[in-house]
């Protein structure tokens, strides 16, 4: 490719894809949990999603673009915090012990969280308390407000198992919430 | 009458508004008369709305925009950029200029819009070629190597003028996108400042003017059928002296 089409190409893809630079951010921000992690994170995707951008169809691009984000995130936690990723069939496992466990030990960590906090960051820190696949269906549905056919595009996941998440991260989190709000 | 057993696992859905109309109408007829049902709808409801409030509403930072986009151009170029200036680049100031020539009409823009995009734009390159250390993709003093190496690559002919003997040396070209369309970048150092000559086309009938944006002043001004735009930090006097050593060398 002469490079004259490549600046076009540039072009393009800025106008396709940075629209969406702050939801790109926000949900690697959730997921590294770190402002210069998550600024490293996106940028890596960006450079990643430009190299697929011939792929990329008129469509929807703000899920396509979350979904290279979501992508580089979760190699990015592979590498750097391996212990947080815990199996996703753990996750969505609805009877499994290891399931319960990891929500179990979860919640321990929300619970003396908790015990030590009332200040504006106690919500953040029951969602970011999470494991990822909880957590990320959690931001994108309340604070990107994606409905379930595109947080499935994102994550990759059946609609169904989008659906058991959100539950699962619900009721882990009002566990904590409300408990604290009643007292 | 829907039950408990068939409103439970909606709950959720119907907060989230995937319910079809019929669904929800149900629905919210058995929560407004089910004791059990109704605070749990509640809860729900409030747990979204705590979320939505003060839960942390991420925004990329400021930096990262033009990080990303410096990124993508040095991805795009495929190689280094063929110049690095020594240390003098991290210090330089900069004006920038871009040189329009009168084919308005085939742009996209026209009008106050165009001159204030334009702007923007020629702004915006100027940045990013000092961030990406993209300033030049033909590095040269030389003008017979610079003029003819946009031959072929831009409809667009700039003007060859060395303005060492001035104090303005030529450190090469460049090419860049303004308005969708390549346009040569002709870069020139003033001291310590970097100096950027654009060719664009012009708009109509635009007078002299000045603009002042992101710490940057931008002159624009036409000639013949060339239209100029400078944008620099650099001191008025130097500002005002390569205008002027510009444009008797290009006329």
């Amino acid at each position: 490719m002469n490079w004259i089409a490549q600046r076009r190409r540039q072009s393009r893809f800025e106008q396709v894809a940075l629209p969406h630079l702050d939801a790109a951010y926000s949900l690697a921000r959730w997921l590294t949990r770190n402002d210069a992690d998550a600024s490293d994170v996106v940028q890596e995707a960006y450079l990643r999603a430009f190299r697929y951008f011939d792929s990329y169809r008129e469509g929807d691009a703000k899920s396509w673009l979350l979904r290279i984000v979501r992508r580089t995130c979760y190699s990015w936690l592979a590498r750097n915090r391996p212990t947080e990723l815990i199996a996703l069939d753990a996750i969505d496992d609805p009877t499994g012990v290891n399931a319960a466990g990891s929500a179990q030990a979860n919640m321990g960590d929300t619970e003396t969280l908790l015990m030590n906090r009332s200040d504006l960051r106690r919500l953040d820190e029951l969602i970011e308390a999470l494991p990822p696949p909880l957590r990320e269906v959690i931001v994108l549905r309340e604070l990107q407000e994606l409905g379930y056919r595109e947080i499935a595009d994102v994550t990759g996941v059946p609609i169904g198992t989008v659906m058991s998440r959100l539950h699962r991260a619900r009721t882990a989190l009002r566990r904590g919430w409300d408990g604290e709000n009643i007292e | 009458m829907m039950q408990c057993s068939d409103a439970r696992p909606r709950l959720e859905a119907h907060l989230d508004n995937e319910l079809d109309e019929a669904e929800r109408a149900a629905l919210d007829d058995h929560i407004a008369s089910c004791a059990d049902c109704a605070p749990e709808a509640l809860a729900l409801e409030r747990l979204r709305d705590d979320i939505r409030a003060s839960a942390s509403a991420y925004r990329a930072p400021a930096a990262l925009r033009s990080q990303i986009r410096a990124a993508l151009r040095r991805d795009a170029s495929g190689a280094p950029a063929i110049a690095r200036g020594p240390g003098w680049l991290a210090v330089a100031a900069s004006i920038m200029i871009a040189v329009a020539l009168g084919s308005g009409g085939t742009w996209l823009i026209s009008g106050d819009r165009q001159r204030d995009a334009i702007a923007d734009e020629v702004i915006d390159s100027h940045l990013r070629s000092l961030l990406a250390e993209h300033l030049t993709d033909v590095a040269s003093s030389d003008k017979h190597t610079v003029k003819p190496w946009f031959g072929g690559r831009t409809e667009l002919s700039p003007p060859g003028i060395n303005l060492a003997a001035e104090g303005f040396p030529l450190v090469g070209g460049r090419l860049d996108l303004i308005d969708g369309k390549p346009v040569p970048a002709l870069v020139y150092r003033a001291g310590k400042h970097i100096i950027n000559v654009f060719v664009l086309p012009a708009g109509h009938g635009d007078h002299p003017e000045t603009v002042h944006r992101q710490g940057y002043t931008l002159r624009h001004w036409n000639e013949g059928d060339l239209g100029y735009w400078a944008v620099s930090d650099a001191s008025p006097d130097e500002f005002s002296r390569f205008e002027h050593a510009f444009r008797a060398a290009a006329s």
